[in-house]
């Protein structure tokens, strides 16, 4: 479960999940549905593995949102679904999407990066919570 | 973080300038001095922003004052409109968040030798062939690609390169804040994954509150002034408002991963992780600087594209070559930047790093760096305004090398949130309301517009009346805007 929260120049995303493998994918659900205005329009036709190593789980949190948005601005990739197993020394997660075509998909943001700035990953009384603005 | 106001001390010191005693948090070197006006305060204390001007406040050799400028507001490390220097001699540090992801974002201004009269007829083809042809938005690729090897002459050289093919003249040249090339870029220190997100972005707008504007002169306040850049009322310029693209964000990325240990390493006490810095003489601190100098040339180059663009589609419409138009150049400013520069502390002249995160150099008439044909009358300073009311154009002033190691604002600043914005905007056709102001403006989304629309900025006529009033730059124009793209 996501939502945005106000930033007077950026976007905040809070992300709430009962576990901490649920909240690595709800942020990148949460950080594509800024890229994109609706996010089914993304076929699930291309998967990218992406192993990020690491053992501070905020620094985690944002290295795999940095690597998702790079190979969006780099290479125009999509994406729509997220597994991702969260272990103490790192992480494994997989994307699946697609190359933005603009006749089907209409994009929202630019997000030009991830923020250190009030970055929280956090274990709450019904699960885990994270917050990290993006600078748009 | 949520939305919090601010709660901490706030004194006055004059009429245009409040203070942050170093005695309210244990760790600032410095007072923080914040310029504004006795009717902009109360929208100033509603955020976070002068807390992050006390915590810039504890940056490692930071001189005078951490100080922000009136367009301020709540940024992520940095204050939006924030100023810091450091003497690298006292351990000074450089701060990636002191420049901001977009590096060396800023705006140039374009003149014509077009009245409001001659362009009316034509706005609004005008305004739809510079969104057909000018990229905007998110993800938008350009006509120009350059390869590793093209962008590596980018990334040193800055738009000497694009002259050379062509692509701009020895004019822009002389009219680009030092000369759109940052002596000491190293392209060998910015990554693959930097030049991979910048290799199709170079002559792209982007999104967010990026622009190119068509723009009608409205007033003139220094008749010299605005004689000196070839301005006069009712003449139509254009106004491009566009940085780095993600070959700059990318480079405070890494920058930022780089100095993840640097605090603990350098014994560096920070209150926001954002604020990451390493001292300018150390390898860290050395290898962003080559980096950020290499994005900067980097950014101009894009401007120079953008303006490139913009002139062809005034060739292509009007049917005169753009150099028959005399479409040139007057300035093009940066407002993310950070750059050692010679200025005056206690009484003692020393070079500095000044850190500007949405804040434009403004130095006096005389100053050895600024260009020949503007010495007399000062370094002009390009000040954008939102879409519905006014931009500007100011000349620096000596006050600012007294106050503001030679800076001044950098825009209107951002009243609303984002969010808020578009709450605010339900209902509305944003583009009927700017079209009944005589603003005819193409975009994306609907929602990119409510996000950007008039109400969500301050009027940037108060933030340029303080910096007027301040003495750290001076009025000579105001421009309004009559066709807008956004990304």
């Amino acid at each position: 479960m996501y939502e945005t929260f106000e930033h007077t120049a950026d976007l905040g995303l809070r992300i709430r999940a009962k576990d901490l493998d649920t909240l690595f994918a709800e942020a990148a659900e949460a950080l594509f549905s800024v890229l994109i205005e609706d996010k089914t329009t993304i076929a699930e036709s291309r998967t990218l593995e992406i192993d990020i190593a690491g053992d501070d789980r905020e620094f985690l949190l944002f290295d795999w949102l940095k690597t998702l948005l790079y190979h969006f601005d780099a290479e125009h990739l999509l994406f729509r679904s997220f597994e991702v197993r969260v272990r103490p020394d790192g992480l494994h997660g997989s994307a699946r999407g697609e190359v933005v075509d603009r006749s089907r998909h209409e994009l929202s943001h630019e997000v030009k990066a991830i923020t250190y700035h009030g970055l929280r990953v956090e274990q709450t009384p019904d699960g885990w919570l994270a917050e990290v603005i993006v600078d748009i | 973080m949520a939305k919090e106001a601010y709660r901490g001390p706030l004194e006055r010191v004059d009429e245009c300038c409040w203070r942050i005693p170093k005695s309210y948090k244990q760790g600032m070197r410095v007072d923080g001095l914040i310029f504004t006006s006795e009717e902009m305060v109360d929208q100033l204390i509603k955020d976070q922003a002068p807390e992050q001007v006390a915590n810039v406040a504890f940056l490692p050799g930071i001189q005078h004052a951490s100080l922000a400028m009136p367009d301020i507001h709540w940024g992520y490390g940095f204050c939006i409109g924030g100023v810091a220097a450091t003497d690298p001699e006292e351990g000074g540090v450089i701060s990636p968040g002191g420049v901001g992801y977009d590096i060396n974002c800023g705006v140039r201004l374009v003149r014509s030798n077009l009245f409001y009269r001659d362009v009316k007829p034509h706005l609004r083809a005008l305004v739809e062939s510079l969104f057909r042809n000018v990229p905007t938005g998110v993800g938008r690729t350009g006509r120009f690609k350059f390869d590793k090897k093209e962008l590596a002459r980018l990334l040193g050289e800055g738009p000497d390169y694009l002259v050379g093919r062509e692509l701009g003249t020895l004019g822009d040249i002389d009219h680009t804040e030092a000369r759109g090339r940052l002596d000491g870029a190293d392209p060998t220190a910015v990554s693959d994954h930097a030049l991979n997100r910048g290799s199709e972005q170079c002559g792209t707008l982007g999104s967010g509150n990026h622009f190119l504007e068509v723009q009608v002169v409205d007033h003139v306040f220094d008749e010299e002034a605005a004689a000196a850049m070839n301005l006069e009322k009712d003449m139509i310029c254009v106004m491009i408002h566009s940085g780095s693209r993600g070959l700059g964000y990318q480079v405070c990325d890494d920058a930022l991963a780089r100095l993840r240990k640097a605090p603990e390493k350098y014994g560096i006490e920070l209150p926001d992780r954002q604020l990451a810095c390493a001292p300018v003489n150390s390898p860290e601190g050395q290898h962003y600087i080559a980096a950020m100098r290499a994005a900067a040339n980097f950014a101009w180059c894009n401007r120079q594209l953008l303006m490139q663009q913009a002139r062809e589609v005034f060739a292509d419409v009007f049917g005169e070559p753009w150099q028959r138009l005399q479409m040139n150049l007057v300035y093009d400013v940066c407002h993310n930047i950070a750059k050692l520069e010679e200025h005056t502390v206690d009484g003692k002249t020393k070079k500095v790093w000044v850190h500007r995160k949405g804040a434009t150099r403004a130095f006096p008439p005389g100053h050895p760096e600024v260009p020949s044909m503007y010495r007399k009358i000062g370094q002009p300073v390009i000040i954008p305004g939102d879409m519905g009311r006014a931009s500007w154009v100011l000349v620096g002033q000596p006050g600012s090398m007294e106050k503001t190691f030679g800076t001044t604002c950098h825009g209107a600043g951002r009243a609303m949130s984002r969010t808020a914005a578009i709450k605010d905007a339900a209902g509305r056709r944003i583009d009927k309301e700017l079209e009944a102001r005589g603003v005819i403006a193409r975009v994306p989304s609907h929602k990119g517009l409510a996000e950007e629309q008039p109400k969500a900025y301050k009027n940037v006529d108060d933030v340029v009346e303080v910096v007027h009033r301040a003495g750290l730059s001076r009025k000579v124009a105001r421009m309004r805007p009559i066709g807008v793209i956004k990304g």
